[in-house]
Protein backbone atom coordinates (compact mmCIF):
# COMPACT_ATOMS: atom_id res chain seq x y z
CA UNK A 1 0.00 0.00 0.00
CA UNK A 2 3.10 2.05 0.73
CA UNK A 3 4.36 2.12 -2.58
CA UNK A 4 1.37 3.08 -4.40
CA UNK A 5 1.54 6.60 -2.57
CA UNK A 6 5.52 7.67 -3.16
CA UNK A 7 4.27 5.59 -6.55
CA UNK A 8 1.82 8.04 -7.52
CA UNK A 9 3.50 10.65 -6.85
CA UNK A 10 6.93 10.32 -7.87
CA UNK A 11 6.78 8.46 -11.15
CA UNK A 12 6.37 10.61 -14.48
CA UNK A 13 4.98 9.54 -17.49
CA UNK A 14 5.68 5.63 -18.13
CA UNK A 15 5.79 5.90 -21.44
CA UNK A 16 2.92 7.33 -21.90
CA UNK A 17 3.97 10.62 -23.23
CA UNK A 18 4.69 9.64 -26.77
CA UNK A 19 0.85 8.74 -27.24
CA UNK A 20 -0.01 12.18 -26.33
CA UNK A 21 -2.32 12.95 -29.08
CA UNK A 22 -4.29 16.64 -29.68
CA UNK A 23 -7.14 14.66 -27.85
CA UNK A 24 -5.36 13.75 -24.90
CA UNK A 25 -3.61 18.03 -24.87
CA UNK A 26 -7.97 19.14 -25.34
CA UNK A 27 -8.65 16.77 -22.39
CA UNK A 28 -5.68 18.17 -20.03
CA UNK A 29 -6.70 21.46 -20.76
CA UNK A 30 -10.22 20.71 -19.69
CA UNK A 31 -9.49 18.90 -16.74
CA UNK A 32 -7.01 21.68 -15.89
CA UNK A 33 -9.64 24.30 -15.67
CA UNK A 34 -12.06 22.14 -14.21
CA UNK A 35 -9.79 21.53 -11.26
CA UNK A 36 -8.73 25.24 -10.35
CA UNK A 37 -12.66 26.41 -11.53
CA UNK A 38 -13.82 23.90 -8.48
CA UNK A 39 -11.18 24.56 -5.93
CA UNK A 40 -9.79 28.26 -5.92
CA UNK A 41 -13.04 30.15 -6.35
CA UNK A 42 -14.20 29.93 -3.07
CA UNK A 43 -10.60 31.16 -1.59
CA UNK A 44 -10.63 33.60 -3.78
CA UNK A 45 -13.74 35.18 -2.53
CA UNK A 46 -12.54 34.75 0.95
CA UNK A 47 -8.93 36.44 0.62
CA UNK A 48 -10.98 39.39 -1.45
CA UNK A 49 -13.40 40.04 1.38
CA UNK A 50 -11.00 39.94 3.78
CA UNK A 51 -9.09 42.92 2.03
CA UNK A 52 -12.56 44.70 1.26
CA UNK A 53 -13.30 47.76 2.73
CA UNK A 54 -15.95 47.61 5.29
CA UNK A 55 -18.01 50.43 3.22
CA UNK A 56 -17.59 48.25 0.19
CA UNK A 57 -18.94 44.98 1.41
CA UNK A 58 -22.28 44.64 0.52
CA UNK A 59 -21.49 45.62 -2.98
CA UNK A 60 -20.39 42.48 -4.58
CA UNK A 61 -20.08 43.86 -8.37
CA UNK A 62 -16.88 45.78 -6.42
CA UNK A 63 -14.39 43.90 -7.94
CA UNK A 64 -11.23 45.95 -7.89
CA UNK A 65 -10.99 48.44 -5.31
CA UNK A 66 -8.09 49.45 -2.62
CA UNK A 67 -7.64 46.48 -0.15
CA UNK A 68 -7.38 47.34 3.78
CA UNK A 69 -4.88 45.57 5.63
CA UNK A 70 -6.55 46.99 8.91
CA UNK A 71 -8.38 43.59 9.89
CA UNK A 72 -5.14 42.13 9.35
CA UNK A 73 -3.24 44.54 11.78
CA UNK A 74 -6.32 43.89 13.94
CA UNK A 75 -6.05 40.01 14.34
CA UNK A 76 -2.74 40.51 15.81
CA UNK A 77 -3.19 43.15 18.35
CA UNK A 78 -6.70 42.80 19.14
CA UNK A 79 -8.63 39.66 21.39
CA UNK A 80 -8.25 37.36 17.98
CA UNK A 81 -4.83 37.10 18.68
CA UNK A 82 -4.97 35.05 21.76
CA UNK A 83 -7.11 32.20 20.35
CA UNK A 84 -4.76 31.89 17.09
CA UNK A 85 -1.89 31.69 19.46
CA UNK A 86 -3.81 28.72 21.57
CA UNK A 87 -4.67 26.40 19.01
CA UNK A 88 -1.07 27.17 17.12
CA UNK A 89 0.62 26.50 20.97
CA UNK A 90 -1.63 23.21 21.32
CA UNK A 91 -1.46 21.78 18.03
CA UNK A 92 2.55 21.91 17.99
CA UNK A 93 3.13 20.61 21.55
CA UNK A 94 -0.04 17.63 20.60
CA UNK A 95 1.26 17.07 17.42
CA UNK A 96 5.37 16.79 19.23
CA UNK A 97 3.98 14.16 22.30
CA UNK A 98 1.95 11.90 19.54
CA UNK A 99 5.13 11.74 17.79
CA UNK A 100 7.47 10.75 20.39
CA UNK A 101 5.01 8.39 21.59
CA UNK A 102 4.33 6.71 18.07
CA UNK A 103 7.19 6.64 16.81
CA UNK A 104 8.61 4.17 19.84
CA UNK A 105 5.45 2.37 19.66
CA UNK A 106 5.92 1.93 15.67
CA UNK A 107 9.90 0.95 15.82
CA UNK A 108 8.34 -2.05 18.02
CA UNK A 109 5.33 -2.51 15.56
CA UNK A 110 7.28 -2.65 13.05
CA UNK A 111 10.57 -4.00 14.23
CA UNK A 112 9.08 -7.01 16.61
CA UNK A 113 7.39 -10.13 16.59
CA UNK A 114 5.28 -10.95 19.32
CA UNK A 115 2.50 -13.40 20.03
CA UNK A 116 -0.57 -10.64 19.69
CA UNK A 117 0.71 -8.12 18.10
CA UNK A 118 -2.17 -8.18 15.29
CA UNK A 119 -4.96 -7.57 18.38
CA UNK A 120 -2.64 -5.08 19.99
CA UNK A 121 -2.40 -3.33 16.76
CA UNK A 122 -5.86 -3.39 15.48
CA UNK A 123 -6.61 -2.09 19.31
CA UNK A 124 -4.76 1.14 18.73
CA UNK A 125 -6.26 1.67 15.37
CA UNK A 126 -9.76 0.89 16.79
CA UNK A 127 -10.59 4.64 18.22
CA UNK A 128 -10.11 5.77 14.83
CA UNK A 129 -13.53 3.93 13.61
CA UNK A 130 -15.57 5.40 16.46
CA UNK A 131 -17.05 8.91 15.19
CA UNK A 132 -16.02 11.76 17.31
CA UNK A 133 -19.38 12.35 18.70
CA UNK A 134 -19.12 8.68 21.00
CA UNK A 135 -16.56 9.84 23.63
CA UNK A 136 -17.14 13.38 23.50
CA UNK A 137 -19.52 13.31 26.63
CA UNK A 138 -17.10 11.31 29.02
CA UNK A 139 -14.33 13.31 28.09
CA UNK A 140 -15.79 16.69 29.19
CA UNK A 141 -16.99 14.92 32.20
CA UNK A 142 -13.10 13.74 33.17
CA UNK A 143 -11.93 17.13 31.88
CA UNK A 144 -14.42 18.67 34.48
CA UNK A 145 -13.35 15.79 37.05
CA UNK A 146 -9.72 16.81 36.62
CA UNK A 147 -10.62 20.55 36.79
CA UNK A 148 -8.77 20.98 33.73
CA UNK A 149 -11.78 22.77 31.51
CA UNK A 150 -11.20 26.03 29.93
CA UNK A 151 -7.08 25.09 29.68
CA UNK A 152 -4.62 24.72 27.44
CA UNK A 153 -3.73 21.35 29.25
CA UNK A 154 -7.23 19.61 28.50
CA UNK A 155 -6.38 20.71 24.35
CA UNK A 156 -2.92 19.29 24.70
CA UNK A 157 -3.97 15.69 26.49
CA UNK A 158 -6.35 15.64 24.17
CA UNK A 159 -4.66 16.42 20.89
CA UNK A 160 -1.85 13.75 21.74
CA UNK A 161 -4.42 10.93 22.10
CA UNK A 162 -6.21 11.87 18.83
CA UNK A 163 -3.64 11.22 16.75
CA UNK A 164 -1.45 8.59 17.93
CA UNK A 165 -3.08 5.76 16.10
CA UNK A 166 -2.91 7.86 12.73
CA UNK A 167 0.81 8.45 13.17
CA UNK A 168 1.77 5.05 14.39
CA UNK A 169 0.19 3.62 11.07
CA UNK A 170 1.82 6.39 8.77
CA UNK A 171 5.09 5.94 10.62
CA UNK A 172 5.06 2.33 10.48
CA UNK A 173 4.18 2.27 6.48
CA UNK A 174 8.12 4.34 6.82
CA UNK A 175 9.82 1.67 9.57
CA UNK A 176 9.05 -1.27 7.46
CA UNK A 177 11.17 0.01 4.63
CA UNK A 178 14.32 0.05 6.23
CA UNK A 179 16.15 -2.86 5.77
CA UNK A 180 16.26 -5.04 8.87
CA UNK A 181 19.96 -6.21 7.38
CA UNK A 182 20.87 -2.67 8.74
CA UNK A 183 19.65 -3.16 12.01
CA UNK A 184 20.78 -6.64 12.73
CA UNK A 185 23.77 -5.86 11.77
CA UNK A 186 24.08 -2.77 14.15
CA UNK A 187 22.82 -5.10 16.72
CA UNK A 188 25.68 -7.64 16.14
CA UNK A 189 28.19 -4.91 16.42
CA UNK A 190 27.19 -4.60 19.52
CA UNK A 191 24.80 -1.60 19.56
CA UNK A 192 21.99 -1.20 22.59
CA UNK A 193 18.91 -0.87 22.19
CA UNK A 194 18.14 2.76 22.90
CA UNK A 195 21.55 3.22 20.05
CA UNK A 196 20.03 1.28 17.50
CA UNK A 197 16.17 3.40 17.44
CA UNK A 198 17.97 6.69 18.03
CA UNK A 199 20.70 6.28 15.75
CA UNK A 200 19.67 4.00 12.86
CA UNK A 201 15.72 3.93 12.91
CA UNK A 202 14.96 7.39 13.72
CA UNK A 203 16.92 9.20 11.07
CA UNK A 204 16.38 6.60 8.84
CA UNK A 205 12.59 7.11 9.17
CA UNK A 206 12.92 11.10 9.42
CA UNK A 207 10.63 11.79 6.32
CA UNK A 208 7.97 9.56 8.30
CA UNK A 209 8.17 11.36 11.39
CA UNK A 210 7.78 14.35 9.34
CA UNK A 211 4.76 13.15 7.95
CA UNK A 212 3.25 12.17 10.66
CA UNK A 213 3.73 15.50 12.46
CA UNK A 214 2.51 17.55 9.47
CA UNK A 215 -0.50 15.33 9.88
CA UNK A 216 -1.28 15.78 12.99
CA UNK A 217 -0.28 19.07 13.62
CA UNK A 218 -2.85 20.14 10.64
CA UNK A 219 -5.52 17.38 12.45
CA UNK A 220 -5.04 19.31 15.48
CA UNK A 221 -5.40 22.79 14.56
CA UNK A 222 -8.25 21.72 12.54
CA UNK A 223 -9.79 20.21 15.53
CA UNK A 224 -13.26 22.11 16.19
CA UNK A 225 -15.91 19.41 18.34
CA UNK A 226 -13.58 18.60 21.54
CA UNK A 227 -12.27 22.57 21.62
CA UNK A 228 -15.90 23.67 21.53
CA UNK A 229 -17.10 21.22 24.66
CA UNK A 230 -13.91 21.64 26.67
CA UNK A 231 -12.84 25.15 26.34
CA UNK A 232 -14.68 28.26 27.31
CA UNK A 233 -13.44 31.58 27.83
CA UNK A 234 -9.69 31.32 28.29
CA UNK A 235 -8.58 28.58 26.22
CA UNK A 236 -10.80 29.08 23.16
CA UNK A 237 -9.08 27.88 19.75
CA UNK A 238 -9.52 29.66 16.49
CA UNK A 239 -12.00 27.14 15.28
CA UNK A 240 -14.21 27.59 18.26
CA UNK A 241 -13.96 31.38 17.54
CA UNK A 242 -14.67 31.20 14.14
CA UNK A 243 -17.48 29.24 15.17
CA UNK A 244 -18.58 31.91 17.45
CA UNK A 245 -18.89 34.58 14.44
CA UNK A 246 -20.80 32.55 12.21
CA UNK A 247 -23.42 31.91 14.51
CA UNK A 248 -23.55 34.44 17.24
CA UNK A 249 -24.04 38.37 17.44
CA UNK A 250 -21.17 39.21 15.25
CA UNK A 251 -21.95 37.15 12.14
CA UNK A 252 -22.50 40.88 10.36
CA UNK A 253 -18.92 41.38 10.83
CA UNK A 254 -18.01 39.93 7.37
CA UNK A 255 -14.64 40.97 7.08
CA UNK A 256 -13.05 39.68 10.76
CA UNK A 257 -14.60 36.41 9.96
CA UNK A 258 -12.89 36.50 6.36
CA UNK A 259 -9.67 37.64 7.90
CA UNK A 260 -9.92 34.40 10.73
CA UNK A 261 -10.80 32.16 7.64
CA UNK A 262 -7.14 32.82 6.03
CA UNK A 263 -5.46 33.16 8.88
CA UNK A 264 -6.69 29.57 9.92
CA UNK A 265 -5.94 28.25 6.44
CA UNK A 266 -2.69 29.75 5.88
CA UNK A 267 -0.54 27.71 7.92
CA UNK A 268 -2.41 24.48 6.13
CA UNK A 269 -1.91 25.81 2.93
CA UNK A 270 2.21 26.28 3.82
CA UNK A 271 2.26 22.65 4.39
CA UNK A 272 0.40 21.23 1.64
CA UNK A 273 2.49 22.96 -0.91
CA UNK A 274 5.91 22.29 0.82
CA UNK A 275 5.16 18.74 1.55
CA UNK A 276 2.95 17.73 -1.07
CA UNK A 277 4.80 14.14 -2.05
CA UNK A 278 5.39 13.12 1.55
CA UNK A 279 1.44 14.40 2.22
CA UNK A 280 -0.31 12.54 -0.14
CA UNK A 281 1.09 9.49 0.68
CA UNK A 282 0.61 10.07 4.59
CA UNK A 283 -3.10 10.68 3.76
CA UNK A 284 -3.21 7.60 1.27
CA UNK A 285 -2.07 5.60 3.94
CA UNK A 286 -3.92 6.87 6.12
CA UNK A 287 -7.59 6.96 4.75
CA UNK A 288 -6.93 3.47 4.16
CA UNK A 289 -6.32 2.96 7.64
CA UNK A 290 -8.61 -0.09 8.21
CA UNK B 1 11.47 -10.48 13.01
CA UNK B 2 13.23 -12.51 15.49
CA UNK B 3 16.79 -11.52 16.78
CA UNK B 4 18.91 -14.45 18.19
CA UNK B 5 20.75 -11.58 19.58
CA UNK B 6 17.89 -9.46 21.09
CA UNK B 7 17.59 -11.16 24.35
CA UNK B 8 16.83 -8.90 27.24
CA UNK B 9 16.03 -6.27 24.58
CA UNK B 10 12.55 -7.46 23.94
CA UNK B 11 11.81 -6.50 27.23
CA UNK B 12 12.90 -2.79 26.31
CA UNK B 13 11.03 -2.81 22.97
CA UNK B 14 7.58 -3.76 25.39
CA UNK B 15 8.37 -0.66 27.38
CA UNK B 16 8.96 1.53 24.21
CA UNK B 17 5.33 0.45 23.05
CA UNK B 18 3.65 0.81 26.12
CA UNK B 19 3.21 4.46 27.07
CA UNK B 20 1.45 4.49 23.58
CA UNK B 21 -0.73 2.01 24.24
CA UNK B 22 -1.86 2.99 27.62
CA UNK B 23 -2.67 6.66 26.18
CA UNK B 24 -4.78 5.13 23.73
CA UNK B 25 -6.49 2.68 26.29
CA UNK B 26 -7.28 6.07 28.82
CA UNK B 27 -7.88 8.65 26.61
CA UNK B 28 -9.62 6.78 23.47
CA UNK B 29 -10.94 3.61 24.37
CA UNK B 30 -12.36 4.06 28.07
CA UNK B 31 -14.20 7.27 27.07
CA UNK B 32 -15.72 5.14 24.38
CA UNK B 33 -16.83 2.52 26.98
CA UNK B 34 -17.67 4.68 29.62
CA UNK B 35 -20.68 6.38 27.15
CA UNK B 36 -21.58 2.68 26.46
CA UNK B 37 -22.08 2.10 30.40
CA UNK B 38 -23.71 5.50 30.75
CA UNK B 39 -26.44 4.50 27.99
CA UNK B 40 -27.90 2.18 30.59
CA UNK B 41 -28.52 5.53 33.01
CA UNK B 42 -30.46 8.18 34.11
CA UNK B 43 -28.22 11.33 34.29
CA UNK B 44 -28.92 14.81 33.22
CA UNK B 45 -26.21 16.83 34.47
CA UNK B 46 -28.48 19.66 35.66
CA UNK B 47 -31.21 17.53 38.00
CA UNK B 48 -28.94 14.58 38.68
CA UNK B 49 -26.18 14.79 40.92
CA UNK B 50 -24.42 11.60 39.25
CA UNK B 51 -25.73 8.72 36.83
CA UNK B 52 -28.46 6.35 38.29
CA UNK B 53 -29.04 2.62 36.83
CA UNK B 54 -32.53 2.96 35.03
CA UNK B 55 -31.89 -0.60 33.45
CA UNK B 56 -33.38 -0.33 29.70
CA UNK B 57 -35.53 3.34 30.03
CA UNK B 58 -33.88 4.74 27.76
CA UNK B 59 -33.37 1.30 24.54
CA UNK B 60 -37.27 2.01 25.42
CA UNK B 61 -37.38 5.65 24.56
CA UNK B 62 -34.94 4.95 21.51
CA UNK B 63 -37.04 2.58 19.49
CA UNK B 64 -39.82 5.46 19.87
CA UNK B 65 -38.29 8.44 19.51
CA UNK B 66 -39.68 9.82 16.53
CA UNK B 67 -36.83 12.63 16.18
CA UNK B 68 -34.65 10.36 16.26
CA UNK B 69 -35.84 8.68 13.39
CA UNK B 70 -36.38 12.34 11.28
CA UNK B 71 -32.98 12.94 11.60
CA UNK B 72 -31.30 9.44 10.91
CA UNK B 73 -33.74 10.25 7.55
CA UNK B 74 -32.23 13.85 7.04
CA UNK B 75 -28.94 12.29 7.13
CA UNK B 76 -29.07 9.34 4.76
CA UNK B 77 -30.63 11.97 2.38
CA UNK B 78 -27.97 13.93 2.87
CA UNK B 79 -25.13 11.54 2.87
CA UNK B 80 -26.91 9.52 0.02
CA UNK B 81 -26.54 12.44 -2.09
CA UNK B 82 -22.74 13.68 -0.97
CA UNK B 83 -20.90 10.57 -1.31
CA UNK B 84 -22.63 9.93 -5.23
CA UNK B 85 -21.93 13.54 -6.02
CA UNK B 86 -18.34 12.67 -4.52
CA UNK B 87 -17.80 9.55 -6.18
CA UNK B 88 -18.60 11.33 -9.32
CA UNK B 89 -16.28 14.13 -9.21
CA UNK B 90 -13.40 12.02 -7.78
CA UNK B 91 -13.94 9.27 -10.58
CA UNK B 92 -13.49 11.59 -13.43
CA UNK B 93 -10.64 14.00 -11.98
CA UNK B 94 -9.05 10.72 -10.44
CA UNK B 95 -9.10 9.67 -14.00
CA UNK B 96 -7.76 12.94 -15.33
CA UNK B 97 -4.91 12.79 -12.86
CA UNK B 98 -3.78 9.37 -13.95
CA UNK B 99 -3.87 10.92 -17.45
CA UNK B 100 -0.44 12.33 -16.25
CA UNK B 101 -1.13 15.78 -17.14
CA UNK B 102 1.46 18.75 -17.24
CA UNK B 103 2.21 19.58 -13.46
CA UNK B 104 0.31 16.89 -12.05
CA UNK B 105 1.72 17.14 -8.53
CA UNK B 106 1.24 20.77 -8.21
CA UNK B 107 -2.36 20.52 -9.38
CA UNK B 108 -3.31 17.80 -7.22
CA UNK B 109 -2.05 19.76 -3.98
CA UNK B 110 -4.14 22.49 -4.90
CA UNK B 111 -7.13 20.21 -5.36
CA UNK B 112 -6.18 18.65 -2.10
CA UNK B 113 -6.89 21.26 -0.03
CA UNK B 114 -10.37 21.57 0.57
CA UNK B 115 -10.25 18.12 2.71
CA UNK B 116 -6.63 19.18 4.45
CA UNK B 117 -8.44 22.42 5.33
CA UNK B 118 -10.44 22.96 8.73
CA UNK B 119 -13.92 21.42 8.32
CA UNK B 120 -15.08 25.35 10.22
CA UNK B 121 -13.01 27.01 7.93
CA UNK B 122 -14.95 25.11 4.25
CA UNK B 123 -18.75 26.19 6.61
CA UNK B 124 -17.64 29.51 6.82
CA UNK B 125 -16.39 29.72 3.27
CA UNK B 126 -19.90 28.18 1.78
CA UNK B 127 -21.96 30.33 4.44
CA UNK B 128 -20.37 33.21 3.12
CA UNK B 129 -20.86 32.18 -0.53
CA UNK B 130 -24.63 31.24 -0.34
CA UNK B 131 -25.07 34.40 2.61
CA UNK B 132 -27.87 36.77 0.19
CA UNK B 133 -26.24 40.07 1.43
CA UNK B 134 -22.56 39.46 0.69
CA UNK B 135 -22.57 36.21 -0.89
CA UNK B 136 -21.89 35.84 -5.17
CA UNK B 137 -23.80 32.90 -5.59
CA UNK B 138 -27.22 34.43 -4.64
CA UNK B 139 -25.89 38.08 -6.57
CA UNK B 140 -25.23 35.88 -9.56
CA UNK B 141 -28.63 34.06 -9.76
CA UNK B 142 -30.07 37.32 -9.34
CA UNK B 143 -27.76 38.74 -12.25
CA UNK B 144 -28.74 36.23 -14.51
CA UNK B 145 -32.80 37.20 -13.56
CA UNK B 146 -32.97 33.71 -11.92
CA UNK B 147 -35.30 33.52 -8.74
CA UNK B 148 -34.38 35.26 -5.17
CA UNK B 149 -33.88 32.67 -3.31
CA UNK B 150 -32.68 32.01 0.40
CA UNK B 151 -30.17 29.02 -0.14
CA UNK B 152 -29.15 28.61 3.93
CA UNK B 153 -32.69 29.82 4.68
CA UNK B 154 -35.17 27.10 2.76
CA UNK B 155 -35.42 23.61 4.32
CA UNK B 156 -34.78 22.21 0.65
CA UNK B 157 -32.18 24.26 -0.36
CA UNK B 158 -30.20 24.48 3.37
CA UNK B 159 -30.18 20.54 2.66
CA UNK B 160 -28.44 20.96 -0.64
CA UNK B 161 -26.34 23.99 0.42
CA UNK B 162 -24.35 20.91 3.00
CA UNK B 163 -24.49 18.49 0.39
CA UNK B 164 -22.34 21.48 -2.47
CA UNK B 165 -20.23 22.05 0.67
CA UNK B 166 -19.38 18.59 1.59
CA UNK B 167 -18.49 17.53 -2.19
CA UNK B 168 -16.37 20.01 -2.11
CA UNK B 169 -14.68 19.39 0.71
CA UNK B 170 -14.43 15.63 0.28
CA UNK B 171 -14.11 15.38 -3.58
CA UNK B 172 -10.34 15.79 -2.91
CA UNK B 173 -10.34 12.28 -1.13
CA UNK B 174 -12.32 10.08 -3.57
CA UNK B 175 -10.26 11.44 -6.44
CA UNK B 176 -7.01 10.76 -4.78
CA UNK B 177 -7.83 7.30 -3.09
CA UNK B 178 -9.15 6.32 -7.18
CA UNK B 179 -6.25 7.86 -8.30
CA UNK B 180 -4.07 5.95 -6.79
CA UNK B 181 -6.27 2.80 -7.54
CA UNK B 182 -5.90 4.02 -11.59
CA UNK B 183 -2.49 4.35 -10.95
CA UNK B 184 -1.70 0.32 -10.59
CA UNK B 185 -3.23 -0.54 -13.34
CA UNK B 186 -0.47 -1.59 -16.54
CA UNK B 187 0.09 0.74 -18.95
CA UNK B 188 0.59 -1.46 -21.56
CA UNK B 189 -3.33 -2.31 -21.26
CA UNK B 190 -3.81 1.61 -22.31
CA UNK B 191 -1.82 0.74 -25.20
CA UNK B 192 -3.24 -2.52 -26.29
CA UNK B 193 -6.48 -0.77 -25.96
CA UNK B 194 -5.49 1.76 -28.08
CA UNK B 195 -3.84 -0.02 -30.54
CA UNK B 196 -7.56 -1.87 -30.80
CA UNK B 197 -9.12 1.41 -31.80
CA UNK B 198 -10.93 2.12 -28.80
CA UNK B 199 -12.06 5.36 -27.78
CA UNK B 200 -10.86 7.17 -24.15
CA UNK B 201 -14.82 6.70 -23.27
CA UNK B 202 -14.40 3.22 -24.18
CA UNK B 203 -11.12 2.58 -21.96
CA UNK B 204 -12.99 4.15 -18.96
CA UNK B 205 -15.60 2.10 -19.00
CA UNK B 206 -13.81 -1.06 -20.21
CA UNK B 207 -10.59 -1.27 -18.76
CA UNK B 208 -10.08 1.34 -16.15
CA UNK B 209 -13.57 1.05 -14.19
CA UNK B 210 -13.78 -2.72 -13.88
CA UNK B 211 -10.17 -2.42 -12.18
CA UNK B 212 -10.59 0.25 -9.75
CA UNK B 213 -14.15 -1.09 -9.04
CA UNK B 214 -12.82 -2.26 -5.39
CA UNK B 215 -11.81 0.58 -4.41
CA UNK B 216 -14.85 2.63 -5.52
CA UNK B 217 -16.45 0.53 -3.47
CA UNK B 218 -14.03 0.98 -0.23
CA UNK B 219 -13.64 4.62 -0.97
CA UNK B 220 -17.69 5.71 -0.95
CA UNK B 221 -17.97 2.93 2.18
CA UNK B 222 -14.90 5.41 3.86
CA UNK B 223 -17.14 8.39 2.76
CA UNK B 224 -20.61 7.11 4.10
CA UNK B 225 -19.94 6.27 6.92
CA UNK B 226 -18.02 9.61 7.67
CA UNK B 227 -20.67 11.66 5.96
CA UNK B 228 -23.70 10.03 8.09
CA UNK B 229 -22.12 11.36 11.36
CA UNK B 230 -21.26 15.09 9.87
CA UNK B 231 -21.75 17.45 12.66
CA UNK B 232 -19.08 20.64 12.12
CA UNK B 233 -20.55 22.08 8.72
CA UNK B 234 -24.11 21.52 10.08
CA UNK B 235 -22.95 23.70 13.54
CA UNK B 236 -21.78 26.48 11.44
CA UNK B 237 -23.71 26.96 8.47
CA UNK B 238 -27.30 26.09 9.35
CA UNK B 239 -27.42 25.46 13.18
CA UNK B 240 -29.71 22.16 12.21
CA UNK B 241 -32.38 24.95 10.40
CA UNK B 242 -34.79 26.12 9.10
CA UNK B 243 -36.65 24.17 11.30
CA UNK B 244 -35.14 20.80 12.23
CA UNK B 245 -34.26 20.47 8.14
CA UNK B 246 -30.67 19.60 8.82
CA UNK B 247 -31.02 18.54 11.62
CA UNK B 248 -28.62 15.83 11.36
CA UNK B 249 -28.32 12.69 13.64
CA UNK B 250 -24.78 14.15 15.03
CA UNK B 251 -26.77 17.12 15.61
CA UNK B 252 -29.48 15.66 17.41
CA UNK B 253 -27.02 13.77 19.91
CA UNK B 254 -25.41 17.15 19.79
CA UNK B 255 -28.02 18.61 21.27
CA UNK B 256 -29.61 16.07 23.66
CA UNK B 257 -26.06 16.55 25.52
CA UNK B 258 -25.09 20.01 25.14
CA UNK B 259 -28.21 21.51 25.11
CA UNK B 260 -30.50 19.27 26.88
CA UNK B 261 -27.67 17.82 29.14
CA UNK B 262 -29.60 14.32 29.00
CA UNK B 263 -26.31 12.44 29.18
CA UNK B 264 -27.76 9.41 29.64
CA UNK B 265 -30.38 9.39 26.54
CA UNK B 266 -27.69 10.64 24.62
CA UNK B 267 -24.94 8.16 25.04
CA UNK B 268 -28.03 6.07 24.60
CA UNK B 269 -28.54 7.55 20.50
CA UNK B 270 -24.58 6.96 20.22
CA UNK B 271 -24.43 3.79 21.00
CA UNK B 272 -27.41 2.67 18.84
CA UNK B 273 -25.70 4.46 15.76
CA UNK B 274 -22.19 2.46 17.06
CA UNK B 275 -24.79 -0.34 16.40
CA UNK B 276 -25.85 0.24 13.43
CA UNK B 277 -22.42 1.58 12.03
CA UNK B 278 -20.40 -2.15 13.17
CA UNK B 279 -23.23 -3.80 10.91
CA UNK B 280 -22.58 -1.20 8.21
CA UNK B 281 -18.55 -1.48 8.77
CA UNK B 282 -19.21 -5.23 8.60
CA UNK B 283 -19.93 -5.45 5.67
CA UNK B 284 -18.01 -3.35 4.42
CA UNK B 285 -15.03 -5.10 5.86
CA UNK B 286 -16.09 -8.47 4.54
CA UNK B 287 -16.20 -6.92 0.88
CA UNK B 288 -13.10 -4.65 1.40
CA UNK B 289 -10.61 -7.03 1.93
CA UNK B 290 -11.07 -8.86 -1.03
CA UNK B 291 -11.55 -5.65 -3.34
CA UNK B 292 -8.24 -4.10 -1.93
CA UNK B 293 -6.65 -7.58 -3.02
CA UNK B 294 -7.98 -7.69 -6.34
CA UNK B 295 -7.63 -4.14 -6.93
CA UNK B 296 -4.15 -4.94 -5.99
CA UNK B 297 -4.11 -1.95 -2.95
Amino acid sequence: MSEVGSDAVSSGGRGRVAHVGRKTRWGHVLGTVFVLAWTLPPFLYLILLSVKPEPLMVERSVLIFWPTFERYRDVVISNFGAPIWTSLVTSTTGALFTLILASLAGVTFSFLDFRGKAALFLLILLPRMFPPVTTLIPIQLTMKTLGLLDTRTALIILFTGFQIPLAIWVMRTFFDEIPRELVESAALDGASLPTIVTRVVLPLAGPGLLTAFILSFIFNWNEFLFPLVVTGLNAKTGSVVLMSFDTGYKKLQYGSLAVLGVVMTVPVILFVLSFRAALVRGLTAGALKS
Amino acid sequence: MRWATLGRGRFYFFLLMLPAVLYVVAWRIAPALYTILLSFTQYNIVYDSGPTWNHLQNYGRLLHDSGLLESLRISVMFTGAATAVELLVGLGVGAFFDSDPPARNLLLGIFLLPMIMAPVVVGTIWAILFDPTIGPIPYLIQVLHGPRVEWLGSSVLALGGLVVADAWEWSPLLALLLFSAMQTIPREQYEAARVDGSSGWQLFWRVVLPQVRGMVIVAAGLRFMDALLELDKVIVMTGGGPGASTGFVSYYVYRQAFQAYELGYASTVITGLLVLLAVVYGLYLRNSSRMLRSANV
